[in-house]
């Protein structure tokens, strides 16, 4: 049994490391306090709200762990320590995470301590399945390894424009991979899931939109892979995030989930766009994440061909009008009842039939939703720069656009299946994520998304100049989630209790 | 002559594992050897200030006093708090107030009944921060050495040097146990069997560095100086006490190389017993781990920051039963410390007056302090949590 009010308080500090400031002496602390323990009385009223969300800190000592007590034991072996942040000012306990140490790993403590690192949003222990899930900040990875430290700077908007479209974007993919064949596929560190990854995309992409976090009216989470049956996601994007004003603990902002198989998130972009662009919504920005880890069952059990295939991942896609770096041209989405993967409610992982997979599924409602878009803007194949398909492995996406006419040079650069695997509601966005990081100003790209059940979005994106002022402040692009050189690779062993998860 | 809190009798059981006993069975048992002592009978108690660390969660216990007052057929006052020390706080206070004249002390623990979850407890309660971090009950220790190592920059030969005299330590306290019959663990180990626990768990702290979870409980008589002579003529008195606070947070804290509370308790500790901390010659610490009995021995001033190591290597290469510091000899943890003899939370301070109180009587028997002089001041220190709460008493023999 968990304790809600404990767990509401803990995770309310705790995911996005709050403290206060004292306005009059300087001293910070780890908790919000209406008064500073030096300056006392005088200081009510004077304490500033701080966290350290966005920042890096500094492992000063550490050590290791390999008796964790009950609640940590999945984690296995790992390094905990003391960090500070702002030169000493403040400290926090912490545990390095995103790190498999073995048995006879010899650590030397001396290496890790004085280095910079980055609070990660994660789980924070194991509880029972039918508990609240607890999360946390207080775990951290180096700065100089795979997940850099980046600033979040509010940047004042400069153009407004008439047609809304993607202000910024952020793609999550953790360190591990899975290589078999020609195929890696991203794994989840053991604390991660759907929630936590879509808060670390949603974070990056307000780091790349400059966004002010206060303005993001709406916020769609798609997923299937929800931990919970009854309980969203988006809360936990918006409250960890701050979106929306907030308003004691509080935040003005519509929070919402979204389901259809892999194309929960694409769906929304029109109605993030739509609602950013009603002049009555006072709406400024609407954020759709895709996040998935991604469901398969062991290889050996019904329904285990998809372990072939299956990533785990992220996509935050924040619309506005305001300083856009790809102009929404046009839409056409289209649906039909269609059985090919399901998953039943209690069951930990979907099935498909396989009958209907590929042509009646996938490949029919591509086609449909591309041509129809195209035919309604009046669009040749050459008009368009970049074709993004739905990519639940690298023949079908492949096979989709040679069909409707595109060439290699129009729809490879989007093709990522083969680095992270299916990323599930995040595997289009992902696609377009890959294309956003090269295009160029004035480039149309066609993104066509495929939800099993069946359905899909088609949508004409026009890139607009900021799209290269903006490259700049993202370093976690998809390419350098690709190509790191801190990747780490499991076994398949590995890999399944890493994806099951704490 | 003021209203001086006086011990006339003391009691314990072993400490270890009693899985056969109700936890007050075993309260019983060490009140019980107490009143023998002093010939005390139950109707001569006017309050008992009982404690206990977490028997509510350990035992789904509460409301000890009921238990106990079923035990005695007792309606007196009684009063729960979470260590030894500070139920004898708060009976001293009584005493000095000249609210009663004769109080039972007592403590217990029964830390076995929940092997299964008790660190997770013992980590949540001393500091829920670092445990949602994923601190466990050893970790702050650790991390409080590396913390020492670096600040005070030890290395090479001097931090190998370190490293043994930690071990020396655990080695002394189960030597100073084997001559204790209440010691959970009444063996010898040697260095090598503390460094080898390390080189296995690949830390720099291993199994033998740190105390162990017991179930025990312990109990003394304290009365007022005026009643003390009814009951015996060997009266400990307690001449000083004082006790201080730190945060809750490990790593908030100022210092993460010592802790702050004991520095402040022993200043005024010693302040009110109106003597010198050289006076002192027994001193019983609180050495959860070993780490903790060498900061200590700086927190309490008897060595230099960032030095004690080098004291406590220099007595253990050929033990003589002390510490020397400063020419002086200091004897320490006498019935084996936390470490060897056991560490039953809210019993163990009153494991450690025992001591002191037999030592100063001289009845301590074969573990008895070798000293030159017979021995006049004795010193206990109890810290709660990681430090959070630190106590010190300093005890006295016949002192007018």
């Amino acid at each position: 049994m968990s304790s809600e009010p404990i767990e509401r308080r803990v995770s309310y500090l705790g995911d996005r490391l709050r403290g206060r400031r004292c306005g009059i002496c300087g001293k910070e602390y780890f908790e919000v306090r209406d008064y500073c323990g030096v300056c006392g009385r005088k200081s009510f009223g004077k304490m500033v709200d701080i966290d350290l969300f966005y920042e890096k800190g500094k492992l000063e000592i550490c050590t290791l762990i390999n008796e964790p007590t009950n609640k940590f034991t999945k984690l296995g072996r790992y390094v905990y320590g003391i960090v500070s942040f702002h030169n000493g000012k403040i400290r926090v306990p912490g545990r390095l995470t995103d790190r498999i140490t073995g048995e006879d790993e010899e650590i030397d403590f001396s290496v890790f301590e004085g280095r910079e690192v980055v609070p990660r949003f994660r789980r924070r222990y194991s509880v029972n399945k039918s508990d609240i899930i607890p999360t946390i900040s207080l775990a951290f990875t180096f700065a100089d390894e795979y997940y850099p430290h980046q600033e979040y700077n509010v940047v004042k908007p400069n153009k407004m424009y008439e047609t809304p479209g993607i202000v910024g974007y952020g793609v999550y993919i953790p360190r591990f991979r899975i290589k078999e064949g020609n195929m890696e596929r991203s794994v989840p560190f053991i604390d991660e899931d759907s929630i936590t990854a879509a808060v670390e995309a949603g974070k990056l992409a307000l780091i790349h939109s400059g966004v002010d976090s206060t303005l993001v009216g709406k916020v769609y989470v798609g997923s299937e892979s929800n931990p919970y049956a009854v309980k969203p996601i988006a809360s936990k994007v918006a409250q960890v995030l701050k979106l929306g004003e907030e308003d004691e603990d509080v935040q003005g902002v519509d929070a919402v989930d979204t389901e259809f198989a892999c194309k929960a998130a694409t769906s929304m972009f029109k109605d993030a766009a739509s609602l950013v662009n009603y002049p009555k919504s006072n709406i400024q920005y609407a954020m759709v994440i895709g996040t998935d880890n991604s469901q398969a069952a062991p290889r050996d059990c019904p329904g285990g061909e998809l372990d072939l295939f299956v990533g785990f991942g992220a996509c935050a896609y924040i619309f506005g009008k305001n300083d856009v770096i790809a102009e929404v041209e046009g839409w056409y989405s289209c649906t039909s009842d269609t059985p090919d993967f399901w998953r039943r409610d209690g069951e930990p992982y979907p099935m498909h039939g396989g009958r209907f997979t590929g042509e009646p599924a996938y490949f029919k409602h591509i086609r449909k939703a591309a041509k129809k878009l195209m035919e309604r803007l009046n669009l040749k194949v050459e008009d368009i720069n970049y074709f993004v398909a739905h990519q639940p492995n690298v023949q079908f996406p492949m096979k989709v656009a040679k069909e409707l006419g595109f060439k290699e040079e129009q729809y490879l650069p989007s093709i990522q299946v083969a680095k992270f695997g299916n990323t599930y509601s995040g595997s289009s966005p992902l696609g377009l994520a890959s294309v956003l990081d090269i295009a160029k100003p004035n480039e149309r790209i066609l993104i066509v998304s495929y939800g099993s059940g069946a359905g899909s979005d088609a949508y004409s994106l026009i890139t607009t100049s900021q799209i290269l002022e903006k490259r700049k402040r993202q370093k976690l692009t998809v390419k350098y989630q690709a190509e790191n050189p801190f990747l780490s690779y499991v076994d398949y062993t590995t890999y399944r209790r890493l994806k099951v998860g704490m | 002559m003021g209203n001086r809190p006086v011990i006339v009798a003391v009691g314990r059981t072993k400490f270890g594992e009693h899985y056969e006993k109700e936890p007050e069975k075993l309260i019983e048992e060490a009140w019980l050897k107490a009143s023998q002592e002093a010939g005390i009978e139950r109707r001569d108690l006017e309050a008992c200030y009982l404690s206990d660390y977490f028997l509510p969660i350990t035992n789904k216990l509460g409301l000890e006093e009921g238990f106990l007052s079923e035990l005695t057929e007792l309606h007196v006052p009684m009063e729960v708090t979470r260590s030894f020390s500070s139920a004898l706080m708060n009976a001293c206070n009584a005493i000095q107030a000249g609210k009663y004249n004769v109080v039972l002390v007592g403590g217990i623990e029964k830390m076995t009944d929940r092997w299964d979850k008790i660190r997770d407890d013992l980590m949540l309660l001393e500091d829920p921060w670092s445990y949602y971090a994923g601190c466990t009950p050893e970790a702050n220790h650790e991390l409080m050495l590396r913390a020492y190592i670096k600040k005070y920059g030890i290395n090479g030969e001097n931090l190998e040097k370190l490293n043994i005299a930690l071990a020396q330590i655990s080695v002394k306290n189960h030597l100073h146990a084997t001559k204790n019959e209440y010691a959970q663990y009444q063996r010898k180990i040697t260095v090598e069997q503390v460094l080898n626990a390390r080189k296995e768990a690949r830390k720099p702290l291993g199994l033998y560095d740190y105390a162990p979870i017991s179930d025990g409980a312990s109990a003394l008589i304290l009365t007022s100086e005026d009643w003390a002579e009814k009951f015996t003529d060997m009266s400990i008195y307690i001449l000083g006490s004082s006790s201080a606070t730190d945060y809750l947070t490990f790593p908030v804290r100022q210092d993460l190389t010592h802790f702050l509370a004991s520095e402040i308790a022993i200043k005024k500790a010693l302040k009110v017993a109106g003597i010198s901390l050289w006076d002192i010659q027994i001193v019983e610490l609180y050495d959860q781990s070993t780490v903790m009995e060498m900061i200590s021995l700086e927190d309490l001033g008897f060595c230099e920051r960032g030095k004690a190591w080098q004291s406590i290597y220099q007595s253990c290469q050929d033990y003589k039963g002390y510490y020397e510091i400063n020419g002086k000899k200091l004897f320490t943890n006498l019935n084996g410390g936390l470490k060897a003899d056991g560490n039953p939370l809210g019993a163990t301070g009153g494991a450690q007056i025992f001591e002191v109180f037999k030592q100063l009587r001289g009845e301590a028997g074969e573990r008895q302090a070798k000293s030159d002089e017979r021995l006049k001041y004795g010193c206990v220190v109890e810290l709660e949590g990681f430090g959070t709460k630190s106590y010190v008493y300093i005890l006295g023999r016949n002192h007018k």
